[in-house]
């Protein structure tokens, strides 16, 4: 109970259908000062899970609570204690950030404006410009900027780093982290796997609208090996495969690390295991 | 209240301000001057249509507010350009009759009844407008298509009664002040229509929008 009342985000039984889609029965819970992953393909429903926990959308099902209030019942206290990023919405493109900001604040009795100086001045943001005028990751670092200094102690991205080049990657990671460090709950949407390689200590792996893994990084990550096979796949790899890829000299197989048995195997990435998965699943 | 400045620094539209001008179209002789109200709901649609172009539901949900308060602050908003449009309207007005009022034979003439009628057009278009605006934020266009419509209606019915219904030939188009307690009264009811379906509008719009599944 009492993980319960600490929990900066705790989904249970989330369910949200569509003519063409089902989400079915997601159920997770993040800790403080984690950074948890939410990976799956396009399509996988990470965003329309997203949308369902902050009641974008309508959930047909399930419980949401944000440091264990309930949601959307207690939606003005929660929404001032989170911070919500989408890579794919752009607000006011013609508006300066100034403006922007302006309006934001007078929503945050506790708005920190100093943060929020400090905050701009890292990320190298001018208040002059419109998000027009920005890049895809500055226009991330600005959101991040909006939400930090209203205090939010849960940041939840919705694919922050789609779109973004290696080196802007690379610098919303060590955001994250540093984040991280400050005790703020990051969780993101990604499809990107190995940023969360980097930064992430808890994965949460969507399949075709169900929730198909939740596991520390290294636990995900230690469930699997990878046999490279060339052109021929063993017996006891073909009864054991949960997903093959054909790759440039020969194929790679994915088992269970119980099931690898005397086989040849290495670890998998996080890439590695979402892409053999993807690929059974497209079998069956 | 801060819901509303919202609304004024990120939402209005250029053309809000314009339209607001379009008050000034009581002084055009033999007009109906119905028009510039629908002006002003042309306005209102071109707000909304930022606001979608913008994402503007999906900011201001992120924001510490409820849904039933975004839409309350967008209608209040909206109401107040209206507000601020018969002020306008009422000043032209009070122009034209000074430098001299002649008989509109387009409709009411510039006087008393005409804020009546200017009522009960953004009393209409508010009743029609948001509530189907609110099922679907996304089609902004098919709103304002009935409202226009309906806008329109009163529009031809008022020009048209101006000949045809005793009632408005006979008293509304007087010219002031003849008949100015039963003006008065046309004002006053109109006013309750305004505000009642305004009130209405946010009611029924807030239980549209609490449904809505926005489509990021």
């Amino acid at each position: 109970m009492a993980s319960e009342m600490r929990a900066p985000l705790r989904v249970q039984g989330l369910c949200k259908y569509y003519p063409a889609f089902r989400l079915e029965d997601v159920s997770f819970e993040l800790e403080p000062g984690t950074i948890t992953g939410f990976i799956g393909r396009n399509g996988a429903g990470k965003t329309t899970t997203i949308n369902s926990m902050l009641s974008f959308a309508r959930p047909d099902a399930g419980e949401i609570s944000f440091f264990g209030l309930a949601f959307p019942e207690n939606d003005r206290e929660i929404k001032g204690r989170i911070g919500f990023v989408s890579a794919g919405m752009t607000y006011y493109t013609r508006k300066k950030l100034k403006a922007i900001t302006e309006v934001v604040k007078a929503f945050y009795p506790e708005w920190d404006g100093q943060a929020y100086q400090r905050r701009m001045s890292a990320f190298g943001l001018d208040g002059e410009k419109t998000p027009a005028e920005l890049s895809n990751g500055m226009k991330i670092k600005y959101a991040l900027a909006l939400a930090l200094s209203h205090g939010a102690e849960l940041l939840i991205l919705d694919e922050p780093t789609s779109g973004l080049d290696p080196v802007s990657r690379e610098e919303l990671v060590e955001v994250f982290l540093k984040l991280k460090d400050e005790g703020k709950t990051v969780f993101f949407s990604t499809h990107i796997t190995s940023d969360l390689e980097k930064c992430a200590d808890r994965i949460l792996f969507l399949q075709q609208g169900r929730l198909k893994a939740d596991d520390t990084l290294e636990g995900f990550r230690d469930a699997w090996r990878i046999a490279e096979c060339g052109k021929e796949i063993p017996a006891e790899l073909e009864r054991a495969a949960r997903g093959r890829c054909l790759t440039r000299d020969g194929y790679t197989v994915l088992v269970r690390k119980e099931d690898a048995g005397a086989a040849e195997t290495r670890e998998a990435t996080l890439e590695e295991i979402m892409i053999h998965l993807e690929k059974e699943a497209e079998e069956a | 209240m801060k819901l509303v400045m919202k609304e004024w620094k990120l939402c209005m539209h250029p053309m809000g301000y314009i339209m607001l001008m379009c008050a000034a179209l009581i002084l055009v002789p033999g007009y109906p001057y119905g028009v510039s109200c629908f002006y002003m709901g042309l306005a209102i649609f071109f707000i909304c249509l930022t606001a979608r172009e913008n994402h503007d539901a999906a900011f201001t949900l992120t924001l510490p507010v409820s849904r039933r308060d975004a839409v309350k602050a967008r209608i209040l908003f909206c109401s107040l350009l209206e507000i601020l449009d018969l002020l306008l309207i009422g000043a032209f007005v009070l122009v034209k009759q000074a430098i001299g009022n002649m008989p509109n034979p387009a409709g009411l003439d510039a006087g008393l009844a005409l804020m009546g009628d200017a009522m009960i057009l953004f009393a209409l278009f508010n009743m029609i407008f948001f509530p189907i605006y609110y099922r679907d934020v996304n089609k902004p266009g098919k709103a304002f298509l009935f409202a226009a419509a309906a806008m329109f209606l009163w529009i031809v019915l008022e020009v048209v009664g101006t000949y045809t219904i005793p009632f408005f030939r006979d008293v509304l188009d007087q010219p002031d002040p003849r008949y100015m307690s039963d003006k008065a009264l046309f004002v006053f009811g109109s006013l309750a229509l305004f505000a009642a379906g305004t009130a209405w509008s946010i009611q029924t719009s807030a239980k549209k929008f609490e449904a809505l599944d926005l489509s990021l």
